[in-house]
């Protein structure tokens, strides 16, 4: 019987210290998504801001047709999140400017972010990047971001509070993931296809419903952003308040 | 050995400086308040459950039972409001026996208090907590390190601000028993929907003097799951199986016993 | 541990605070005590109707400031000793307000390293008329003519110190009382709400309730 072991607890130090410098960051929640499809691609995230156990607003929009039927997000620390997509926006005017008005691609889009945000490489933007629209072929594309600019392509991607919760569902329901065609033992996977948008606009609004019972700086509002050859869409569903 | 057990204590120690940070208790994020009327007191929680950003349970109990017709509300660390309210509600049904007498709320008042100061705000538990005994209604609340308040409306939690907002707003003296729930209810739906800690329903409590205790268990439900876009229903075999094994972990003998002529012999019992 | 490098002004993260104007004073009659109602964590109100001040005995009370729990706590053992301590005494006596106010100064004293507690004890006993003690954090014990503590105290030093007069009336004792505990009250962030008196005399307890359109001018 040693349940207790000898020890001086009166000479260890309680107190944490404080610190006095400015933490020029803050987490603001929320969470995004993006699904590529054969000739249509979304980007979807809900409207709620926050600030620790408060909300700064119920409808803040933090996904922008930046132009050129790109649509982008930049979720994580909002002033940082804005302030990227405003330097975007503001250098694809001036592209156009002294391009006689010429269409940026959604592959050099995607490439000109990797520089803004490796621009900041010691002092980062805190977000996750997504961007959004249809590639040289017309297909769907989605294109991800780290905070300082390391990006791939991909089918699909979710960013910010509930990301960890968004994903595997989308890994199972998009790339059918650890899905196996019956009968074949887990020798064959199950064969993958393009889903049609009605399908993906079920999935999204699936995900940001669940993600909003399980994570508390998501809900209020579903804000989609769908592009198609015909342009850019968006669509709005309403999301639990509490 | 009764008490806590601090057997890990300092190989804890040592891990926190290795790197390894302490396990992170469910915090009830929580909105919990209190309020007489003529007559009674009234008590309500939210039910959410939070660890860190996660939601851990959508609709948990905050409301506890100290005794028949006292009841309290706990905010903090849910294991904490938990234990510490079924010890005090153990003490508290021996101590009304010993006496012969029901319990009271400044007996189990000063017993929380008592016990919390003891362990120096270390038990994360703050509590309003309310009842009906001999000598009236009562509404009182404890903080984690020992302190407690008396007043006609309380509130507690990370939505204890928004709560507070609605009842300095709409608190009046002597108030009806309806209109007590009605307050109670109102001030935790401030505390779901303006809070990130608390959501889903309202849990209520109402105590009235020479009555029985009423727990109104998700008195209101505003906060219902809406129906999936999709079905989610996979094939079967869709999960591969790749290993099968079944065991027998008992073995199952069977004996036949026939019934004849015989055995009538054998069944008489009182003969 | 190093007494001197103790920190005990310290208090305990998310503890409930009494940033404090308290006060008792000697008059004619007896004591009284005041104290404003205000009680924090943080920057928010956690009890803007507190009562600060505390029975004793039936004509001994007290004045909290610091930690609500450190000060309930100690309060309410003294009030338990003195419980045990008067059941001992002949039928017509009761304890004094020195034994209460010795009772205060020894707890504090020997746990000081633990406590975050400013007393002032003060009471009105057949032997010695009104009485004022303070105990401040360090657990020393001061009988004073009047005594005032806590953060809001600071401001009313000089104020105090110029309009005292011994031997008070009633009346001209609750209008010093109101006057210092508005004045702390202005100035101080961390004491607001109601101002509370007990008036402690032959004739026994009187509580008072002053508001803040009574006590601002």
């Amino acid at each position: 019987m040693n349940s207790t072991v000898a020890s001086e607890y009166s000479s260890e130090v309680h107190s944490t210290p404080i610190e006095h410098r400015f933490n020029p960051y803050s987490d603001n929640g929320g969470t995004v998504l993006g699904i590529a499809g054969e000739d249509f691609a979304v980007l979807a995230g809900d409207t709620r801001q926050v600030v620790g156990y408060s909300i700064n607003s119920r409808y803040e929009p933090k996904i922008f047709n930046v132009g050129d039927d790109i649509v982008m997000t930049a979720n994580g620390f909002a002033a940082d999140g804005a302030a990227l997509i405003d330097k975007f926006k503001n250098q694809l005017k001036w592209y156009k400017f002294d391009h006689n008005g010429k269409k940026l691609s959604i592959k050099s889009a995607a490439r000109y972010i990797q520089h803004l945000l490796y621009g900041k490489r010691f002092f980062p933007y805190y977000v996750s990047t997504l961007i959004a629209g249809l590639d040289e072929e017309g297909k769907g594309a989605v294109y991800s971001y780290d905070p300082v600019g390391s990006y791939e392509k991909e089918q699909c991607r979710a960013g910010g509070a509930a990301a960890s919760l968004i994903m595997p569902f989308l890994d199972n329901q998009v790339n059918f993931k650890n899905q196996y065609v019956p009968g074949t033992d887990g020798k064959e996977k199950r064969p993958l296809r393009y889903l049609s948008l009605d399908e993906v606009l079920q999935l999204v609004k699936d995900a940001f419903s669940s993600a909003t019972e399980r994570h508390i700086q998501v809900g209020d509002g579903l804000e989609i952003f769908i592009v198609t050859k015909e342009g850019v869409r968006v669509e709005y569903y309403p999301l639990k308040r509490d | 050995m009764p008490g806590l057990s601090f057997d890990n204590y300092q190989r804890n120690h040592f891990l926190t400086t290795r790197g390894y940070g302490q396990p992170t208790a469910t915090s009830t994020g929580t909105t919990i308040v209190g309020c007489k009327f003529k007559g009674g007191v009234v008590i309500a929680a939210d039910t959410r459950a939070t660890a860190g950003p996660i939601v851990a349970d959508k609709n948990c109990e905050k409301l506890h039972r100290l005794a028949p017709k006292i009841w309290c509300a706990g905010a903090g660390t849910a294991a904490d409001t938990e234990m510490v309210t079924q010890l005090i509600a153990s003490n508290l049904e021996l101590h009304s026996l010993h006496q012969n007498s029901q319990p009271r709320v400044i007996t189990a008042l000063t017993m929380l208090k008592q016990h919390l100061f003891k362990y120096q705000g270390h038990l994360g538990a703050y509590l309003i907590v309310a009842g009906v005994d001999p000598t009236g209604a009562h509404l009182l609340s404890v903080q984690a390190h020992g302190s407690t308040d008396i007043g006609q409306y309380q509130s507690l939690g990370s939505g204890s601000l928004a709560a507070m907002a609605v009842l300095e707003s709409h608190w009046v003296p002597d108030m009806s028993k309806e209109d007590a729930m009605k307050l109670c209810a109102d001030a935790i739906e401030s505390g779901i929907w303006n809070d990130l800690g608390s959501g889903s329903n309202v849990d209520l409590c109402v105590m009235e003097v020479g009555k029985d205790a009423e727990l109104y268990r998700n008195h209101l439900t505003p906060n219902v799951r809406s129906e999936k876009a999709r079905s989610y229903k996979f094939a079967r075999g869709t999960t591969a199986v790749l290993r099968e094994s079944i065991r027998d972990i008992l073995d199952v003998e069977e004996t036949v016993i026939t019934f004849g002529s015989a055995s009538v012999d054998a069944m008489e019992v009182d003969a | 541990m190093n007494g001197i490098s103790v920190d005990i002004n310290h208090l305990k993260k998310g503890e409930v605070n009494l940033g404090t104007s308290i006060m008792a004073v000697k008059f004619k009659d007896g004591v009284i005590l005041g104290a404003d109602s205000r009680t924090t964590t943080g920057s928010y109100i956690a009890n803007r109707v507190t009562d600060k001040l505390t029975q004793i005995h039936d004509t001994i009370y007290c004045c909290r400031s610091g930690s609500a729990a450190d000060t309930q706590a100690v309060a309410d053992m003294v009030k338990y000793y003195l419980q045990m301590y008067a059941s001992q005494l002949p039928f017509d006596e009761k304890p004094q307000t020195k034994i209460a106010a010795n009772i205060f100064q020894e707890i504090c004293y020997n746990n000081k390293d633990n406590l975050t507690a400013g007393i002032i004890c003060a009471g009105y006993d057949k032997v010695n008329k009104g009485t004022v003690y303070s105990i401040p954090i360090g657990g020393s014990i001061h009988q004073q003519e009047y005594a005032i503590a806590g953060s809001g105290s600071t401001f009313v030093y000089g104020w105090c110190n110029e309009n005292f007069k011994p031997e008070m009336e009633r009346e001209e004792c609750v209008d010093f009382i109101k006057t210092a505990l508005a004045e702390a009250i202005k100035w101080d962030g961390s004491s607001g709400g109601v101002i509370r008196m007990v008036v402690l005399t032959e004739a026994g307890v009187e509580r008072l309730v002053y508001y803040p359109e009574d006590y601002q001018k």
